[in-house]
């Protein structure tokens, strides 16, 4: 063979690549893919990293498979493993041609090279469509093709991957009988698709099953409707014979009652009449020290009774016994002929007995067939919760009788010697019907007797050995036998008996020895504890996996109003498609991430070895400006913007943290903070102003904000350009395009000329009132909605902390001049301020909440009751703030 | 043989806690794959893991969350308490700061789970005697005032880690045995699981043989 070359370079090639998975990193979080190898592997090196260091790949040969409609494109490849000593073969399915990364294999299924492994050529196979049959295991074949011409170099041909597979198990089977305990197939169970336990411990059963012989002695008798106590003589000759005492006993008898009789008999004489000849039975068994017997079950179809007898120790292996009865005779339904069954399962086998009466007279032989198909067919053990199980459900079938298949000889025929020599049997039973219906495959397929070594047991003169001498002078026949069907099962003896006279018949009895499958439970904990931990492993290997090339997000110095976009990538590394999303958290963000942060996309899938961008953008906005001062406010250290949960389906959460410094600004902080500054809010940083907004005490630097105060200053002078703002607001609306100039401006304190135009000191004002977590009015929102009078209310604004105090008197001052020149309108500007000053998501949705809040503001900046305004002035610095700087 | 629908009885759910670098990973490496994990790097997120175990002729099916220990995803990774049958929680018997921030894993973990969660108290690294910081008695005096199950366990020898999970499954069947676990309430952290009938009872198999034969 000439391609015999390719072993050793394969072999090499393996070993270099075995070294280099060996040294990978079996799982890191925060690293992206691996680099782009700079050659293509060739398909050979790429299944070897699929293996151990100590596996080898021998060959690859291409192979498909056809399920359903479709062409699976497939690879078989040869591999041995020095640890285990044995040979395999692995199914792969390829998930993309042409194969680039490992990851593109799939392992479908595992044949390990054993004794029962088989390669059958189909002898369908064209020359266009080659197809061949593998199974190992008593699995079912598995069917492959191949293409008459490879399509990858490295692939064998299917002749030399034949004589591979020979040669392998070959060498097998040689090593197997030298040192058997080396070689195993442990190795490979890292490979197999382990399926539901239960299934993987049946498929793994020659591991723990050993074989227990027992006994198992049939017996058969149609005792010709004598009752039982006209039986005078012992059943022992009968029921006794063989060396040991067995383990069962199948005792079947026929025509135990007239049919007539039975009719007249009520249930319980009819018991009765039963437990007398089962008490018979117990009477004559075997006797030998220390084995007792007791009765498993009996079942009684008109004169038809099957007793199974056990030993006692015997019993607590003996499970899921059941009984069927299928009557024949008389309108098919009587039961004067018919067959009754019992099914067992005696440790890991499945035994069933079975006694049937098959119709009479030597030239009913289709009937007697037709008899036996339809017991055969209809015979059904069921159990509640459980599939029924036929007769050819079990593992070891026993079938006695009177089976009433005749000896036919053709006519004229001499008998050739008399009845008692052993080769006139053998003459006699060359035209035993049974026999012969079951060479043509009649009957009984599948069955077994031994050989006959006895006169026929049937029909004899009653009391006698002679045969039938009456005028019907009934031709002898074997009309009473036992059958098997089965695996391990070795008859060790068959006779009838001659001594029991009462009947027509004579007693038949036959004498088994079984091998039952046994669970040894030492190894089969052993096995049980592999097949948990293989399945576990799958499912913890199996998880789907995916890489973030990232898990901590930096945005950086993060402004107020400014767009930032950051990127990361993850990538699926595992062999499976990955569904991933990121987690709603719980309240009450409700949402995958913080306000400030927009995530894209929230979820998707990826295909193995795929990648996927994912788009984090932040923006804090005067939307989100009051959570993100909270939640800094209230985190201990420092504060990540947020923590994204991204969840991989069926699989881990991996934490993505999102960080940066935030910028503080003056915008969403208290008045009291804003009082507590010493220079320009720039200049702090995010620790630092958390300092100042988490700061309690009662002291202050400046009576008002400076910034609160650049904008009253600024809006102030600027005399006619005012007319027509205060018109609305709404804290959602995009901000003008010169707002983070303003911003700038006031948070540098600068000297520069105010950046914007009047609207955009308008909307600056209204935003600096309005960000804050807390209305300018708190903590008294509730009882000034609910003031009757100006004075009232002044009592109440007297206790406002000074900062807010000075600014609400200091605003309503501005407004009113603003009001008295006619630069706006009292009703917009009261409801516009009173919704800012007071406002409450507590009362919003009461009914007259905007009515109240614009009436509020009316009291004070209405110029008619110009009064209490006199009186708020002696209150607040309202002539300007005085600058402690 | 009918198959079983499924190939355990019940699932119960564990989380794994305790501060950065405890070894919180490396016991559930050795639990369920029955090897230390060296150089294992930090857990970012939470990581999830699964064995089936047998307690009673039961299989149970644990699924165990190993959460992150840095203080920065504290808040994340309490959502993950909820519905936990078990917790275990882990501290390093060479750094006495992991022991003393027990009290408010301990905290967390009464808040967010159920009465009936078993909180299983592991003192990792116990391989380390030599610079040993927290003593067993004064630890086994914490697991007693606070009425937590405790063992010193090591993820490194595999000493006492297969004991620690498995002692926590028995107290939760147990729970169950003796009603003190509501099955059907959802936080509860156990799922039942009806699977197929164990062997028939012989004595009661026995009975039904001899219906069958009064024939």
């Amino acid at each position: 063979m000439e391609r015999g070359s390719n072993f050793p370079n394969a072999a090499n090639a393996a070993s270099t690549m075995a070294t280099a998975t060996a040294t990978t990193p079996t799982s890191t979080t925060t690293t992206a893919t691996a680099a782009v190898p700079p050659k293509r592997k060739t398909t050979m090196e790429l299944v070897q990293q699929r293996f151990k260091s100590d596996e080898e790949v021998q060959l690859i040969f291409e192979a498909y498979q056809i399920i359903g409609q479709e062409h699976v494109e497939g690879l078989l490849t040869l591999v041995s493993s020095s640890k285990g000593g044995t040979y395999a073969l692995v199914s792969f399915t390829l998930l993309r041609t042409p194969l680039t990364v490992s990851n593109d294999l799939k392992i479908n299924k595992v044949f390990p090279i054993n004794k029962s492994f088989q390669l059958t050529k189909d002898a369908k196979s064209s020359i266009t469509q080659q197809q061949f049959d593998l199974s190992t295991d008593d699995e079912r074949p598995i069917k492959y093709y191949y293409h008459p011409i490879k399509t990858d170099m490295e692939s064998v041909d299917y002749e030399e991957f034949v004589a591979h597979i020979y040669s392998c198990k070959k060498s097998m089977s040689s090593a197997e009988t030298h040192e058997e305990k080396v070689l195993n197939f442990r190795w490979l169970d890292d490979y197999r698709e382990i399926g539901e336990v239960k299934q993987e411990l049946k498929k793994r059963e020659s591991q723990y099953i050993v074989y227990r012989d027992i006994t198992i002695y049939c017996a058969t008798w149609n005792v010709n409707n004598r009752p039982c106590w006209e039986n005078t003589s012992s059943l022992q000759p009968w029921l006794a014979r063989g060396e040991n005492a067995p383990h069962i006993y199948a005792i079947g008898l026929q025509e135990f009652e007239t049919i007539t009789k039975i009719m007249m008999l009520n249930s319980n004489q009819l018991q009765m009449y039963t437990s007398q000849w089962i008490r018979k039975m117990m009477e004559n068994l075997h006797t030998e020290n220390g084995i007792e017997y007791e009765e498993l079950m009996s079942v009684r179809l008109s004169g038809i009774i099957l007793a199974i007898i056990v030993r006692k120790q015997l019993r607590p292996h003996i499970l899921r016994c059941c009984i069927h009865k299928v009557p024949r005779g008389f309108l098919n339904a009587v039961g004067n002929k018919g067959g009754v069954g019992v099914s067992l399962q005696l440790n890991e086998a499945n035994l069933c007995f079975i006694n049937s009466h098959l119709p009479a007279h030597m030239e009913n032989i289709t009937a007697r067939n037709e008899d036996y198909g339809i017991i055969e067919n209809d015979m059904r053990f069921e159990e509640e919760g459980r599939p029924f199980r036929t007769i050819s459900d079990h593992d070891h079938i026993f079938w006695l009788g009177d089976l009433n298949y005749r000896i036919q000889e053709p006519p004229g025929y001499q008998r050739p010697g008399p009845m008692s020599d052993a080769s006139t049997f053998e003459q006699l039973l060359q035209y035993d019907q049974l026999r012969n219906e079951m060479r043509h495959d009649r009957c009984f397929r599948g069955y077994m007797e031994g050989d006959i070594k006895f006169a026929p047991t049937y029909k004899y003169d009653v009391d006698t050995d002679t045969y039938d001498t009456s005028e019907k002078q009934r031709a002898p026949a074997y009309c009473d036998r036992v059958l098997w069907k089965g695996k391990r099962i070795e008859q060790l003896d068959y006779n009838s008996v001659m001594e029991i006279r009462q009947s027509d018949h004579k007693p038949v009895y036959a004498i088994f020895q079984v091998q039952i499958k046994t669970r040894d439970e030492a190894k089969y904990k052993r096995v049980q504890e592999e097949v948990l931990k293989a399945v576990d492993k799958r499912e913890n290997d199996n998880q789907p996996q995916i890489l973030a090339s990232k898990t901590v997000i930096d945005f950086g110095l993060v402004r107020f109003n400014e767009h930032s976009t950051r990127d990361f990538n993850v990538y699926n590394n595992c062999s499976q498609q990955v569904d991933f999303k990121f987690k709603v958290k719980d309240a009450p963000i409700n949402d995958i991430c913080e306000k400030w942060l927009r995530v894209d996309p929230c979820s998707d899938s990826l295909m193995i070895d795929s990648e996927r961008s994912i788009q984090l953008r932040m923006l804090v906005d005067p939307n989100s400006i009051t959570g993100l001062l909270r939640k800094m406010c209230t985190t201990r250290g420092k504060c990540d913007f947020d923590i994204l949960i991204l969840h991989v389906e069926s699989g881990r959460d991996i934490f993505i943290t999102v960080t940066g410094e935030y910028q503080p600004c003056c915008f969403g902080l208290s008045m009291e903070t804003m009082c507590r500054t010493n220079r320009p809010i720039c200049e702090y940083r995010q620790e630092e102003i958390k300092e100042l907004m988490n700061d309690v005490s009662p002291e202050y630097r400046v009576t008002m904000p400076r910034e609160f105060f650049l904008l009253i200053d600024y809006l102030h002078k600027q005399g006619d350009r005012l007319r027509g703002i205060f018109q609305s607001y709404d804290r959602r609306k995009a901000l003008s395009a010169k707002f983070n100039d303003v911003r700038d401006w006031l948070d540098t304190w600068s000297e520069a000329e105010f950046p914007g135009t009047p609207e955009t000191a308008a909307e600056a004002l209204l935003l600096l009132l309005d960000l804050p977590d807390q209305a300018l009015l708190e903590p008294f929102v509730k009882d000034l909605l609910i003031s009757k009078s100006k004075s009232e209310a002044m009592e109440l604004i007297a206790l406002l902390s000074p900062p807010k105090r000075n600014v609400f008197m200091h605003l309503c001052m501005f407004l009113r001049e603003g009001i008295e020149r006619h630069d706006y309108e009292l009703s917009n500007v009261a409801s516009i301020f009173g919704r800012i000053l007071l406002r409450s998501s507590e009362y919003a949705m009461t009914i007259d909440y905007a009515n109240r809040c614009s009436e509020f503001m009316r009291r004070f900046i209405y110029i008619e009751t110009s009064d209490a305004i006199v009186g708020g002035n002696g209150h607040g610095g309202a002539t300007g703030p005085s600058l402690q700087t | 043989m009918t198959a079983a629908p499924y190939n355990y009885n019940y699932i119960f759910k564990y989380i794994i806690i305790g501060d950065m670098g405890v070894g919180k990973s490396c016991l559930l490496h050795q639990f369920t794959e029955k090897k230390f994990m060296a150089n294992c790097p930090h857990t970012i997120g939470v990581e999830f893991g699964t064995r089936i175990i047998e307690v009673d002729d039961k299989k149970i099916k644990l699924q165990i969350w190993d959460t992150a220990g840095q203080e920065r995803f504290r808040a994340v990774t309490r959502s993950y308490y909820r519905g936990a049958a078990g917790a275990l929680m882990v501290y390093d018997i060479t750094r006495r700061s992991t022991y003393n921030h027990l009290s408010s894993w301990l905290t967390d973990t009464r808040n967010l789970t159920n009465p009936s969660t078993v909180i299983f108290l592991i003192g990792n690294k116990s391989d380390l005697e030599s610079t040993r910081e927290v003593t067993y008695e004064e630890a086994k005096e914490f697991a007693d005032e606070n009425g937590l199950m405790f063992l010193e366990a090591s993820a490194m020898t595999g000493q006492n880690v297969e004991e620690a999970f498995l002692e926590t499954a028995r107290k939760i069947y147990q729970n169950i045995q003796e009603g003190r676990l509501d099955l059907n309430a959802s936080e509860s952290g156990v799922q039942h699981r009806p699977s197929q009938p164990s062997r028939p009872n012989l004595s009661s198999e026995a009975a039904h043989v001899k219906d069958q034969c009064s024939c």
